[in-house]
């Protein structure tokens, strides 16, 4: 065949064709796709060994049952365990997520410990006064602090008010009508699985300022005046046979409702009970509605503590912020690393010595008290830690149960515990076997190991074993005591509500707060910014028609400023809204310069 | 291998939802994300441009305080079983609704990102990668192993969890059991979800969870009137609530929808 240049193009342009009909182009193509789904910059999930391990979740009391499945040696997913008897198979999207935390960009990774080992070490030395305050009481590791307070000559142990008393824990498997002042009974209050389990047996009357979770999911919502919590409790004591002279037609002046309604609520909890009064802000004068209506011993219980070792008696006592002397401490250690009541900075500033105060944070974080402190020290976050849980608000029965570490926390994480006790010159051995081995010397109670859903009693396991099954995420469980009265609350005066300026024409309200600047997944992200479900950080909700007398659109910049201070924010319209309330997520930040209730006003940024 | 020629309808994986029970936690959302490598929230991302293949809407009956009432009701793929809209339109073939299975398919390698699936779509449950995924640094060991994360300018969705029902299927053929009858398995919503508002299961298995729930008489889908045999079955006691299954959408705004 002679080789032309007309052959040699039908050729090529044959061969084009005939390709076509071949696999080779469309495998060609299919390889290309596959290939640019791991291109550079697309991880690849690594593959190892599947294994399933047990934890409890530390972000809260609540102490959620984990069951972990790892790839190797690395948690990939958390998991609730169903038919546990404390948790009861629930776990929130911040305990689903709770792997990611160690990976958190917002981590702190060093710290100055030594110039921190120092400072206190001068303070002691010099007998200043050094104080921990401890924003999860009721650890081993609180006992630690206490004992370690108590071993030096002008120590103190600070835990956050708990205006029930320590001991007290609210029994709502007893309750028929739950009167909540704003608690966020069904957006995290307590143990969420008990509340869920026990949901259909209480009447749940939720009063708030704003359509919260809870408020849309109660069988009533009451909607007040924002800050006027008080005052609708003192007008229903009053109504109860309290003693106070505020009227209820002057709780209906003061909180927007009838006068009628007053009295009904006052009816219901005390004719359909046994009932039991929560509040959000924990105002005693609110919580003293629970003796009129006889909740102690019923609704209120008082809770025993997991069995301590006989040598730890030798403790500081638990004291109030408010009962420490102002201008006093020298040293202020805050246990950050469990998350726990956010006290705002403002009360916290007042305790310390005027010249040359050191505050000394151990964190997770710089977002919560790492703002204002002058040492942050790095502490290991969930999963990393082995720490004890302590029980929920609502757990009625002591408990004893271990947050087990996953992974290995990163170098240079600091223990506090261990800072702390070596600062005061304690010897502290494993104070958690220790512990283990004080409740199995009690031989009560029994053991629930997650792997097989058994409970053991403690008195058919040897002392290694427990100790052993309480690492693989097992929970100690003890019989509630029977009736004991918690603390009796006094009644207060109502707090006269903030009024409203020119200057200041709104009324702000909190929301989603979950403590001092708790750890959360950047997973979190599809609840509070790919959705609308929840209010994110640093976002502000508003009414339409309060963000249009404010100048402000959907999504703007904007800065909510109040008597304390100022932030920016993003805003966020919202028609669940009242005119005339800017509703805030209840984070450090906000909390240092914002109360519930405060006023306040949003001005284009 | 299934016949692609005779397919057998093995099983109808579908779902029923009780709004009365759900809470509004998201926890189905996170675990969703979790599960199949959604990654967190690119900065410029909101509400239309995120990932959730579950998204948690709060519904209220449109009265004025002290009637009004809220609801939150998840939304996801609603899996329709005839005329899927979004298999019709794809120019790819990157969707396909599995014969066996019933399951709605979504084939990233095969997407080229037109997006006239999220048009087609009635229920606003598809959603585009306008960014390449990322994840903070060493956060993407988390990563499940048994799922590709997808790369930017591709559309996605709620598959009830391929590779759950992979796994499950590679245990049964282990443990003997043939390919043609059907697998159990767990979506990873209905395993998160507290309340356990959420079954998961075979429809056409009468004695499933979700088969007997969708009998009752206070079962519902979204849109049913557009006759595409969706696969979710939403639950309410609550009229109002049965009356937003024919609102022309469960809502893609920031206002809350109104029923």
């Amino acid at each position: 065949m002679k080789t032309s240049r007309r052959n040699l193009f039908k050729f090529v342009g044959g061969s084009a064709v005939g390709a076509l009909f071949t696999p080779v182009p469309w495998r060609l193509i299919t390889d290309t796709a596959l290939w640019s789904e791991n291109w550079p910059g697309i991880p690849v999930p690594a593959r190892g060994e599947s294994r399933t391990r047990f934890t409890n979740c530390s972000l809260c009391t609540a102490g959620c049952a984990v069951r972990a499945r790892l790839n190797g040696e690395q948690p990939v997913a958390l998991a609730p365990v169903p038919g546990h008897p404390v948790s009861l198979g629930a776990l929130c999207p911040f305990g689903l997520t709770g792997h990611h935390l160690p990976y958190h960009p917002a981590r702190v990774k060093s710290g100055p410990v030594k110039e921190a080992q120092v400072a206190v070490a001068d303070a002691i030395a010099k007998g200043d006064r050094v104080a921990v305050l401890d924003l999860r009481p009721g650890r081993t590791a609180s006992w630690t602090y206490r004992r370690a307070m108590a071993a030096i000559r002008n120590g103190a142990y600070i835990a956050p008010p708990q205006p029930l008393g320590a001991a007290t824990a609210v029994n709502l498997a007893e309750a028929k009508t739950v009167l909540s002042f704003g608690a966020p009974v069904l957006e995290g209050w307590g143990t969420p699985g008990n509340i869920i389990a026990l949901r259909d047996r209480f009447r749940l009357i939720q009063v708030d300022a704003v359509e919260s979770r809870t408020a849309a999911l109660a069988d009533l919502w009451v909607s007040i005046r924002p800050g006027t919590e008080t005052a609708l409790a003192m007008g229903i004591a009053n109504v109860l046979g309290g003693a106070t002279n505020f009227t209820p037609a002057q709780a209906a002046a003061a909180t927007g409702i009838s006068e009628a309604q007053v009295r009904r609520l006052a009816a219901e909890i005390s004719q359909n009970g046994p009932a039991v009064v929560l509040d959000a802000a924990g105002s005693s004068s609110v919580l003293a509605l629970n003796t009129l209506i006889g909740a102690p011993g019923r609704t209120l219980v008082t809770r025993r503590e997991a069995p301590l070792p006989e040598a730890w008696t030798k403790a500081a006592p638990a004291t109030e912020l408010a009962d420490i002397p102002e201008r006093s401490v020298r040293v202020l250690l805050i246990d950050e690393s469990a998350p726990g009541e956010y006290i705002p900075w403002g009360e916290i500033e007042k305790k310390l010595v005027a010249a040359n105060p050191v505050v000394i944070a151990f964190a997770w974080s710089r977002a919560g008290y790492g703002r204002y402190a002058h040492y942050v020290l790095p502490a290991a976050v969930y999963p990393e830690t082995l720490e004890d849980i302590p029980p929920a608000i609502d757990t009625v029965a002591p408990v004893f149960r271990l947050a087990v570490p996953l992974t290995v926390a990163p170098a240079g994480m600091v223990n506090p515990s261990e800072f702390i006790a070596a600062a005061a010159g304690l010897t502290v051995g494993d104070a958690l076997r220790e512990r283990s081995d004080a409740i199995h010397h009690g031989g009560r109670g029994a053991l629930v190991t997650n792997a097989d859903g058994q409970l053991t009693p403690v008195k058919d396991i040897k002392p290694d074993d427990f100790w052993k099954a309480l690492n693989a995420g097992g929970c100690w469980l003890d019989t509630p005591d029977e009736k004991a009265p918690p603390p009796r609350l006094a009644l207060a005066d109502p707090k006269a509500r903030s009024e409203q300026s020119a200057d200041l024409p709104l009324v702000a309200v909190l929301t989603e707060a979950r403590g001092s600047a708790a750890p959360a997944s950047p997973l979190m992200s599809k609840l509070n910014q790919e959705s609308n479900l929840r209010l994110g950080p640093g976002r502000a909700a508003l009414h339409p028609a309060t963000a249009a007398a404010c100048g402000i659109e959907e999504g703007a910049r904007a800065t909510l400023e109040t008597a304390q201070g100022r932030r920016e924010i993003v805003t966020i319209l919202d028609s669940g809204v009242p005119p005339g309330v800017v509703k805030v997520a209840a984070l450090p930040g906000v909390l240092d310069m914002c109360a519930a209730g405060a006023p306040a006003k949003v001005v284009p940024a | 291998m299934i016949s692609q020629k005779n397919p057998v309808k093995i099983a109808r994986y579908g779902m029923t939802i009780d709004i009365d029970r759900c809470n509004g936690c998201g926890a189905c959302m996170v675990a969703c994300a979790v599960e199949n490598n959604i990654p967190p929230a690119h900065a410029g991302a909101s509400d239309r441009k995120g990932i959730t293949w579950i998204r948690v809407f709060k519904v209220d009956n449109g009265a004025e305080y002290p009637a009004k009432r809220s609801v939150f009701i998840p939304v996801l793929c609603q899996q329709c079983d005839h005329d899927t809209p979004c298999v019709h339109v794809c120019p790819q073939q990157a969707v396909d609704l599995d014969p066996a299975t019933g399951v709605v398919g979504q084939m990233p390698e095969r997407c080229l990102g037109c997006r006239y699936c999220m048009a087609a779509c009635p229920y606003h449950a598809r959603y585009f990668n306008w960014w390449d995924p990322e994840w903070p640094a060493g956060m993407e060991k988390t990563l499940n192993p048994d799922v590709a994360p997808r790369m930017r300018g591709v559309v996605e969705k709620c598959n009830f969890c391929h590779g759950r029902w992979h796994a499950a299927r590679e245990s049964a053929a282990a443990a003997g059991k043939p390919n043609t009858e059907p697998v159990t398995y767990t979506p990873a919503c209905v395993e998160a979800c507290p309340t356990g508002a959420i079954q998961f299961g075979d429809l056409k298995d009468p004695a499933s969870a979700p088969a007997q729930a969708a009998q009752k008489p206070e079962a519902f889908r979204l849109l049913e009137k557009l006759g595409t045999e969706p696969k979710i079955y939403y639950r309410s006691k609550r009229e109002w609530v049965r009356g937003i299954a024919s609102a022309p959408k469960a809502g893609a705004r920031k206002e809350p929808a109104r029923g």
